[in-house]
């Protein structure tokens, strides 16, 4: 950071500037790849609303497509099948039966996958 | 408006000259980096010629913890005549026209500081023991015998995990930009294995990791700082989260890059005369996962909605909730490999 910022004699400003490197890293990576992450986590999460619609019916969400490939949009759609995952979560947790117990790990599966697809790299 | 640091300076030094009736030249003041709930300052000062170290803590527009500054400073007065290392705490401002907004001022703790990890292993090691000594020796202590009751609420021993609980589910609810189903899978877990109550009351830090020591790498610690998330509550809670995996990233077998889970663990136990029941010390674990990644939900909201462009509420909001998600899935997903679960496998 001395190299880069020379004029930066408060340790203060130096940290920042070090965080805001890494953030700046972080975004780069959203830039480049975000919104396909995203897309996959949205094919992903379909197929578990549609193997779950006996429990939980999520048809509209299912059948809606971002209305483009700008982040507000497929956030948008991404949230929505999020939130509606979750309600599934919690009826096949309430749910005893082996199916239902089968649903809840793909959908730990899943989760487990997005967030590996999310891992932000710059911090290891 | 906002205070340029001179101004800050300038304002402080007529607030002491006021209140301490003496002369107050500050010499040289510094922001400090990371002072995630409260703006810190170290201000060298002379009072009436000689010199001294002030740190200075204002509340921010907006910060990573909502926190009331007089729990915090209450903590502090109480703490400071025991044996536990604090600050000495000075001053307690709660006019917002001093300074912009409310303020106290301690005493600097001078020639220490608070990065573990440039350490030798010897060092880790020696501050390790203490750093969990301390954490039992607090946890052995009678908050009613330390006043605490009175500046604040002092629960039931079988609500105390409830009420934590409660509490950060809420911020969750109230903070997410968007729905988390990973913390939302926490909460619902924590709900259906409460813990048993509480073996005994204690004073709880709330944030007791190895960042927020003062230490001399020969001496040993010097001051346990940041208290403001301070509670009445189970002795669990706090050492549930001074070993959480974020604490010790570059190195998971190491609680807070110190010692090995184990023998932090056998420390408290040997100093808090209590002994950990592990089912009981999961669902702690657990919250203090599900507390942490509230907090950087909550730090990602304030940055979002433009509370606040502190860099550090965008790196916990987004980086540090990634890694807790990590976490938590590792505790509780039926996949999980438990490789960050250290002090359970």
């Amino acid at each position: 950071m001395d190299r880069l910022l020379p004029d930066l004699d408060s340790l203060y400003y130096q940290s920042d500037g070090m965080v805001m490197g890494l953030l700046m890293e972080a975004i780069a990576d959203e830039v480049a790849t975000g919104i396909d992450r995203r897309m996959k986590d949205i094919a992903d999460m379909k197929k578990l609303l549609l193997k779950g619609s006996h429990t939980h019916n999520a048809d509209a969400a299912i059948g809606s497509d971002p209305l483009s490939l700008s982040l507000k949009d497929v956030n948008q759609l991404h949230d929505d099948l999020t939130r509606h995952l979750i309600e599934l979560q919690i009826k096949v947790e309430q749910d005893g039966s082996r199916e239902a117990s089968e649903l809840n790990k793909d959908i730990w599966l899943y989760l487990e996958t997005t967030a590996g697809r999310h891992l932000i790299s710059v911090m290891g | 408006m906002t205070l340029t640091i001179d101004e800050v300076a300038k304002k402080t030094a007529a607030f002491l000259e006021d209140k301490w009736e003496c002369k107050i030249d500050v010499t040289n003041i510094e922001k400090i980096f990371g002072g995630a709930s409260r703006e810190t300052f170290f201000l060298d000062v002379e009072v009436d010629g000689k010199p001294r170290g002030l740190i200075l803590r204002r509340d921010p527009a907006t910060s990573l913890i909502d926190t009331e500054r007089e729990l915090e400073y209450g903590a502090y007065v109480a703490i400071y005549p025991t044996d536990i290392p604090v600050p000495e705490p000075l001053l307690l401002e709660n006019d917002p026209d001093i300074l912009e907004r409310p303020f106290s001022i301690m005493a600097a703790v001078k020639g220490a500081i608070s990065d573990v990890a440039g350490l030798d292993p010897d060092q880790k090691k020696r501050i390790g023991r203490e750093k969990w000594q301390l954490l039992g020796r607090l946890a052995a202590k009678n908050p009613i015998e330390l006043g605490f009751d009175s500046f604040m609420e002092v629960p039931e021993l079988d609500q105390c995990a409830s009420r934590e609980l409660a509490y950060w589910e809420r911020v969750i609810m109230e903070d997410q930009i968007h729905p988390q189903p990973i913390a939302l899978a926490a909460v619902r877990w924590l709900k259906s294995n409460l813990p048993p109550p509480a073996k005994k009351l204690c004073v709880v830090h709330g944030d007791y990791r190895s960042g927020n020591l003062l230490f001399d790498p020969g001496e040993g610690i010097k001051a346990v700082l940041d208290w403001e998330m301070c509670h009445l509550g189970d002795p669990l809670e706090d050492l549930a989260w001074s070993m959480d995996p974020l604490w010790s990233w570059d190195d998971p077998e190491k609680a807070g890059l110190l010692l090995p889970h184990r023998e932090a663990l056998r420390i408290w136990e040997e100093h808090s005369g209590l002994l950990v029941d592990l089912d009981a010390f999961r669902w702690w674990r657990v919250f203090a996962s599900l507390k942490a990644l509230a907090i950087w939900i909550s730090s990602a909201e304030d940055f979002q909605n433009g509370e606040s462009k502190d860099t550090i509420l965008a790196l916990a909001g987004w980086v540090m909730s990634s890694r807790q998600n990590r976490i938590l899935l590792d505790y509780l997903s039926p996949h999980a490999a438990g490789e960050l679960n250290g002090v359970l496998a």
